[in-house]
């Protein structure tokens, strides 16, 4: 699949992610791993320019073990642009697939 | 590939990108690279399943992604240092011509003021009667204001002028290391109305004021001397 076009989509479900709970970078790259076929390291761009777009902030957390983490969250514009993303591109999907299923019905 | 040597090429690749925070992106890889450890992968595994550093880098540039800028900011960079050396060349002759119109405005009123009193120093005004030396005084005052309205002009145009030369130098560095540019902004200074009303209203009535003083200076003088050429009646240019 296209990386470029693929890009968009991620930016998506990233914020998709952090809608449920904070995050931290590798648990994103980890549960998105496991659903899309991309490089692992792909994540991270893509979380950095949600940032610089103020749609995720981080703040750093000590867990019982280890360094501490960089957990991404959420802003109140992140929500709100990840709610108007998801309309937009569900009813564009929606007309996609009406579109590549009235091919297929025509070949019949 | 090993840890180190994927953050190094990754690292290199970012710098040459010119990406701020460089040190929390790789810290962020670094987090990657622990985490899979402490899952039982190798380095050469976890290096390859996060991808190609360079691509991986150009990802990271604000909007922009696949397009290569490294060679093309440097040759910009240099165009511009001539561009600036002329620029400051110019700007210079501008700041010299603003000095010169404030000295011969401070010149003006100080001229102005000796022959209202009566000061001649080292006899360097010629001599008039009075009440011509009166007249001459209110043109040489009301050029001074004339020369102050218009170096005030000058002063706010060339102020303008540079900073919309800054945004222009800036612009033009920001378009070749692919950052967004700014709106560029006009040469010509952005005033009130007020000010811009003020300002033509005192150089129209100091202008006005120069003119009639001048012309009916000449005219009192021809009279009182008796002559139209009245400066060589009063000896002006004899030593």
């Amino acid at each position: 699949m296209n990386t470029q076009y693929k890009k968009g989509v991620l930016e998506l479900c990233v914020m998709s992610i952090l809608k449920r709970r904070d995050c931290y970078g590798y648990e994103i790259s980890e549960y998105l791993s496991k659903y899309i076929d991309i490089a692992d390291g792909t994540v991270y761009p893509i979380l950095r320019k949600l940032k610089s777009d103020g749609l995720v902030t981080t703040y750093l957390s000590e867990d019982s073990c280890g360094p501490p983490r960089k957990y991404y969250s959420l802003t109140d514009l992140g929500l709100k642009t990840y709610e108007a993303d998801k309309k937009e591109y569900l009813s564009f999907a929606k007309t996609i697939e009406t579109l590549l299923e009235d091919e297929d019905d025509d070949k019949k | 590939m090993t840890k180190n040597e994927f953050l190094l090429q990754l690292k290199n690749e970012l710098k040459k990108n010119n990406i701020s925070d460089l040190d929390d992106i790789i810290s962020e890889y670094e987090q990657h690279f622990a985490f899979k450890l402490a899952d039982g992968f190798s380095e050469e595994e976890i290096a390859a399943k996060l991808g190609d550093p360079v691509e991986l880098a150009s990802q990271f540039i604000p909007n922009v992604s696949e397009n290569k800028y490294g060679g093309r900011k440097i040759v910009t960079v240099i165009g511009m240092i001539f561009a600036d050396l002329f620029a400051g060349a110019f700007f210079l002759m501008l700041f010299i011509f603003a000095a010169v119109m404030g000295i011969v405005t401070v010149a003006a009123a100080i001229i102005g003021i000796c022959l209202l009193v009566g000061l001649n120093f080292y006899g360097l005004i010629p001599g008039m009667p009075y009440l011509c030396a009166f007249i001459f005084a209110v043109s040489f005052f009301a050029f001074a204001v004339l020369s102050t309205a218009a170096f005030l002009y000058f002063v706010v145009f060339t102020r303008q002028l540079m900073r919309s030369y800054k945004r222009f130098h800036i612009n033009v560095i920001a378009g070749s290391s692919g950052k967004a540019a700014l709106p560029s902004l006009p040469v010509h200074p952005l005033l009130s109305h007020k000010f811009q009303r003020r300002l033509r209203m005192l150089a129209l009535s100091s202008l006005t004021m120069l003119a009639v003083s001048l012309v009916s200076g000449y005219i009192i003088s021809a009279i009182i001397a008796g002559n139209l050429e009245f400066w060589h009646v009063w000896g002006w240019f004899v030593k």
